[in-house]
């Protein structure tokens, strides 16, 4: 369908600018991007700005209702546990592992991928085929599966849950570089500069990389949103994240026998997870939108 | 069309091959001793793990181990499970079917869904219904299968009491396994128990199919209408509304075809996502399939079970990807001259 424009106007602002200028029209992705800025200040944060300590106990405060509950209280804003814990400090402070050590697990991927993405983008003949299939074979097997293989061999814990989604989400992540490596060095001005007499590691570096960065954020929100549903899964599954770690998907297993007596120590949890994988979608998914739109015009 | 096939076929070859390298190389790879990895057997005397040695032909250097291995895979002696003694390939067989049915019907749930959404999506695209379906998906991607699980678990089966929560079937009803698939046994013999069983048994898929058909239903949705959108804009789509076709004429006869051929593949790379998220699923539900049985199995580090389950799983998502492209490939023929195994 043809698109006419009326007012042709020229837009001489860099790329990047552009970018923003049509990321801000998108009020959702914008505050899914609030959300997410603001999920990574706690994350970062929440040991000093909780009310409680993780583990601190009130005797007199057992199995607490939220506070605009009737018989809520106002100290415990979102309630207590059986144990007496406050429910504010534990989710704020479950932010660092469950959505702190996702975006680290996200960064690490992102590295190795790009760093094994491009090298399998670059290459060619028998050893680019041996690399995809060897990466099909990954792709084959499920990712959880693929964890749980992992803390088989290292034993359970939260360290160990992040080596596993990072190996997890590998495959995935590289056959993303790889295409988007392949699909640019196709083009005319990687031609021409072939030509011109640069290297590969130029080319790689000075041709490829400036446009595919923003390929690459767009692939890194994808795997944040991955990485955080499996850290909390496998926690949830009491393979990750050990009790009294306060990750969310472990603190919802934790309180999963309250189900009954105290719906929102597992309700709250989820609406966390619920939340932070939402925004990270969000702005993923307006990041997405924009690219096009940026090509478009 | 003969080389392509061979292509693949190859290609099949190639990935089962590392796949049981792979699953052999876990024996040593898992702590514990080697030989119990390997075929189950725990406290065995000199003289039987002596013979078990020969058996695996742990002497020879690791080639002929590898072989011995591969025999035994196609043998179907897949060693013995740590924890209940008993065979692992015939608790896969058992298991299995469980698994797969609920798959299944969670797939069948998302292509009845997801497809004409993703359509409906892209036909009034930036229209009302286009972003009531896009927010709806994208709450729908981000939702943790788990959190869903026990969400609707409290709402319907403690709430409201219109489900049961857990396993296939009541324990008051005896279906003879026959095929392990519940409700195609419940058919084959003539709906037993004047029907009950069949309704007490699709009441018990409901909330795990529900769950399961999730996520794969979003993905259809998104890929569907992403697809549609591309098919919209070619030329020949255009040519067709010059010529004075309306919209449903275009879009039924001219531009489906072409945007579910991409959604065919991505059905079966679903497989794989799929089975991820049954496990979690069986282990809320109680389901008794191999995802919860793997999960079980970790618990107890059950290394020969994680093994088999491992090989089982990875070789049906394979053998599923490469059906889903197979089909592809005949309903595609463009993608036919391409005698490459692309990916």
């Amino acid at each position: 369908m043809a698109k006419f424009k009326l007012f042709s106007e020229e837009s001489n602002r860099s790329p990047l600018s552009r970018l923003w200028k049509k990321f801000k029209a998108n009020h959702p992705a914008l505050v899914g991007l609030w959300i997410f800025i603001a999920l990574t200040l706690l994350a970062l944060f929440a040991p000093l700005i909780s009310p409680y300590s993780i583990n601190q106990q009130h005797a007199d405060a057992l199995l607490l209702p939220p506070s605009w509950h009737d018989a809520g209280d106002v100290r415990f804003i979102l309630g207590t546990d059986d144990l007496g814990r406050d429910i504010l400090s534990r989710l704020m402070n479950g932010a660092t592992f469950t959505f702190g050590l996702s975006i680290i697990a996200a960064l690490i991927t992102t590295v190795l991928g790009v760093i094994i993405g491009s090298l399998a983008g670059m290459s060619k003949g028998i050893r680019s085929s041996f690399f995809n299939h060897l990466l099909d074979i990954t792709l084959s097997i499920p990712s959880l599966l693929l964890a749980i293989i992992i803390i088989a061999i290292l034993g359970p814990g939260l360290l160990n849950t992040v080596w596993a989604i990072i190996l997890a989400l590998l495959p995935q992540y590289v056959h993303s570089i790889r295409n988007l490596v392949v699909e640019e060095l196709s083009k005319d001005y990687i031609s021409a500069f072939r030509l011109d007499g640069a290297s590969k590691w130029k080319i790689l570096v000075r041709g490829v990389f400036p446009n595919i960065y923003e390929h690459i954020v767009v692939i890194f929100t994808m795997a944040l949103s991955t990485a955080i549903l499996d850290i909390a899964a496998l926690g949830f599954l009491k393979l990750g994240a050990q009790p009294p770690t306060t990750e969310w998907g472990a603190i919802l297993a934790e309180n999963l026998g309250l189900i009954y007596l105290a719906p929102w120590t597992v309700g709250l949890p989820g609406v966390l997870l619920f939340i932070a994988v939402l925004s990270t979608n969000l702005v993923g998914d307006g990041l997405r939108q924009v690219l096009k739109d940026r090509k478009a015009d | 069309m003969r080389e392509y096939l061979f292509r693949r076929l190859s290609l099949l070859l190639f990935m089962l091959l590392t796949l049981t390298a792979f699953t052999f190389s876990l024996n040593y790879l898992f702590p514990g001793d080697v030989l119990t990895n390997l075929s189950g057997q725990v406290n065995s005397s000199y003289a039987q793990s002596q013979a078990l040695a020969d058996k695996y032909q742990l002497e020879e250097n690791i080639i002929v181990q590898y072989g011995a291995f591969l025999g035994r895979i196609v043998d179907g002696d897949w060693g013995y499970s740590l924890s209940s003694g008993q065979p692992v390939f015939e608790h896969i067989l058992l298991l299995f079917p469980a698994t797969i049915e609920l798959c299944v019907y969670a797939l069948v749930v998302a292509i009845v869904l997801g497809i004409p959404a993703g359509v409906i999506a892209a036909v009034f695209h930036k229209r009302w219904p286009d972003k009531v379906i896009n927010s709806l998906t994208l709450m729908g991607f981000s939702i943790p299968i788990f959190w869903l699980a026990l969400l609707l678990i409290m709402v319907f089966c403690l709430g409201l009491g219109l489900f049961p929560m857990s396993g296939r079937i009541g324990l008051l009803y005896e279906i003879e396994p026959y095929s392990h698939f519940i409700l195609v046994d419940i058919i084959a013999q003539g709906f037993p128990y004047g029907g009950f069983a069949f309704i007490d048994a699709l009441k018990h898929l409901a909330l795990p199919t529900i769950v399961l058909a999730m996520y794969p239903t979003t993905v259809l949705i998104r890929f569907t209408r992403d697809s549609m959108l591309n098919v919209l804009e070619q030329n020949y789509i255009k040519t067709a509304r010059a010529k004075g076709l309306n919209r449903r004429q275009l879009i039924l006869h001219h531009a489906l075809r072409n945007a579910l051929l991409p959604v065919i593949k991505q059905i079966g790379l679903q497989f794989s996502t799929l089975l991820t998220l049954a496990m979690i699923t069986e282990v809320i539900f109680s389901w008794p399939g191999v995802g919860r049985w793997l999960i079980e199995s970790i618990y107890q580090r059950d290394y020969p079970a994680i093994q088999g389950g491992l090989l089982a799983v990875s070789m049906f998502v394979i053998f599923a990807n490469m059906f889903a492209e197979f089909s592809h490939t005949v309903l595609n023929p463009i993608s036919r001259n391409q005698a490459h195994g692309k990916i």
